[in-house]
């Protein structure tokens, strides 16, 4: 699903995201990307959304090469991948079927489908009742869920969350935690960026650590 | 492990990229052409709603902006139609335009009488009329103010006049007339005087490179106003925008809504702008229709000419879409997701 392969990236003004990185996640894996502030995360999750391109090495979602995808290719990529925020990134100003819908809307389904899916993904999160709330009518919490309803509402090969937890009471961030392994039971591979080791731990899945943009460790949370 | 392609980005395609496993997924899931035609359909109208909802939104806002287009599209077009109009009036004198025929001063009445039946035999001449010298003297002393003094004259000096109304007004056609005319028995001078019309002419020439150096202008004036305007509803709308981006949606998808915008700008600038002159105009024929009268002219100003709004209706709402096509283009690379 991913490979990279002495992955690097260095920003103009000098600064190192990440050193050679090289590593592969496999189709349906749940795996977490931990490290300090600085490590790398973010500039990780920003390659695989081709938000920025590696200076070297190669990076290669689902078999196409990051480094070398066209941009007007890349809006038909993330259609692929579906994204979680820390904080939401939700539209205040449209209802929380209208945020689930939007990448719906976007691939250009029916009205009919749309409802359907929308529906469906506002279940698994347990928001059916809240579909026409506005997010700011919502907690912290449901926020975040309607977030993954959107991330998740157009059956993507490929989930990112950076820090999704981030904002949550511990009890939350384990129902958040929750959502994503129903998600991945479907097939759809997790890819966590988190610095809460704890919460980690409890979850026993795959776990890689950065440091300084470096792989340091690669193997099961314990 | 090895790496699995994401499926081509072909629209019936993408939806069905998820793995098998998924939920919902049947062999007739993917969009046909008639639901991708309504879908593309429903996003259209989808943008033209929000648009509208928008701008209905900021309704005092958006009145002003459309204003400020209607003004800057009323002058051009209302000179040019102002201009039209100088030229259906000067066009009008132009028909007028007669040869003056001053026969030799021993050119009896029964000449002048023969001569004026000959030539208003002519093809190109619509009419002839005979002024004998003693009604060209009457003539004189009653719009000259001179009358006492010619009075005192031994002879009446003034010869018999043939007044020529040729049909055609081409001024080569007219010069030929002139010249035959001239060559006729007991002429002594053809005269044709079209040299204000000329002068008219090179005034409403002047006139016309006016209104089109006006109407440059006001259009890369129009181009800022509407630009300027969506930059302010791109910058409104920015962490919608890179929601999008980052969800998938392409450049034409963000652009669309804001294209809408412009054409929406620009549709209700093309109507205030037909309004404003169509009013205007009416207002100020009041005032010409007094003045032509005291000329003893019929002359009214013609309204805007239904092809003319109609024009002027399709140009507002063009330079409203290109307007909003070039500020999309120019800030949409700025707003990547972060």
């Amino acid at each position: 699903m991913i490979k990279f392969e002495q992955v690097g990236k260095r920003y103009p003004n000098g600064h190192v995201g990440l050193h050679e990185l090289s590593f592969r996640v496999r189709r349906g894996e749940f795996l977490f990307v931990t490290g300090h502030s600085g490590a790398g995360k973010s500039t990780l999750l920003r390659l695989l959304l081709a938000m920025e391109r590696p200076t070297t090495g190669k990076l290669l979602l689902a078999g196409q090469d990051l480094g070398q995808i066209s941009n007007a290719q890349i809006p038909y990529l993330r259609r692929q991948i579906g994204v979680v925020f820390q904080n939401h990134q939700l539209l205040f100003d449209r209802s929380v079927f209208d945020n689930v819908a939007l990448p719906l809307q976007i691939l250009g389904l029916s009205k009919a489908e749309i409802g359907k899916r929308v529906g469906a993904a506002l279940e698994r999160v347990s928001l059916a009742d809240k579909a026409e709330q506005f997010p700011s009518e919502l907690s912290t919490g449901q926020q975040q869920r309607v977030g993954i309803a959107r991330a998740v509402v157009h059956r993507p090969a490929l989930l990112l969350a950076d820090e999704p937890t981030g904002n949550l009471d511990p009890r939350l961030a384990a129902e958040i935690m929750g959502v994503f392994e129903d998600i991945n039971r479907l097939g759809t591979s997790v890819l966590i960026a988190s610095h809460d080791l704890a919460l980690i731990a409890r979850m026993r899945h795959r776990m890689l650590t950065l440091q300084r943009g470096r792989l340091i460790g690669d193997g099961e949370a314990v | 492990m090895s790496a699995t392609r994401i499926p081509p980005p072909q629209p019936a395609q993408r939806v069905g990229a998820a793995p098998k496993k998924h939920e919902g997924k049947t062999p007739g899931d993917g969009p046909d052409f008639r639901s991708q035609l309504d879908a593309w359909l429903e996003s259209h109208r989808a943008s033209l709603v929000d648009s509208l909802r928008r701008l209905a939104k900021q309704p005092i806002g958006s009145f002003f902006t459309c204003l400020v287009m209607a003004v800057a599209l009323s002058l051009p077009m209302g000179l040019a139609l102002l201009l039209d109009n100088v030229e259906r009036l000067g066009g009008s004198w132009q028909r007028a335009a007669q040869i003056s025929l001053f026969l030799q001063i021993d050119a009896s009445e029964a000449e002048g009488q023969a001569l004026r039946e000959q030539i208003g035999a002519m093809d190109e001449v619509a009419e002839a009329e005979w002024i004998s010298r003693e009604q060209a003297l009457l003539e004189f002393q009653q719009q000259s103010g001179l009358g006492e003094a010619l009075k005192e004259l031994p002879d009446n000096p003034l010869p018999g006049v043939v007044l020529v109304t040729p049909k055609e007004v081409d001024k080569v056609t007219l010069e030929a007339l002139r010249l035959r005319l001239a060559e006729l028995p007991k002429v002594q001078q053809a005269q044709l005087d079209l040299l204000w019309v000329e002068r008219l002419t090179a005034i409403l020439n002047l006139g016309d490179r006016f209104v089109f150096g006006l109407t440059l202008l006001l259009v890369m004036a129009l181009l800022l106003v509407i630009g300027n305007t969506i930059r302010l509803h791109i910058e409104n709308r920015r962490t919608e925008i890179e929601v999008i981006k980052l969800v998938g949606g392409t450049d034409s998808y963000v652009r669309r809504p804001f294209l809408y915008m412009g054409t929406l700008y620009g549709l209700g600038a093309g109507l205030l702008a037909w309004l404003v002159l169509a009013y205007g105009l009416g207002w100020l024929n009041a005032a010409v229709i007094r003045l032509a009268g005291l000329y003893g002219s019929d002359f009214a100003l013609a309204g805007v000419p239904a092809g003319d709004g109609l024009s002027l209706l399709l140009g507002a709402v063009l330079l409203g879409y290109i307007g909003a096509w070039l500020a999309v283009a120019r800030h949409l690379n700025e707003l990547q997701p972060r």
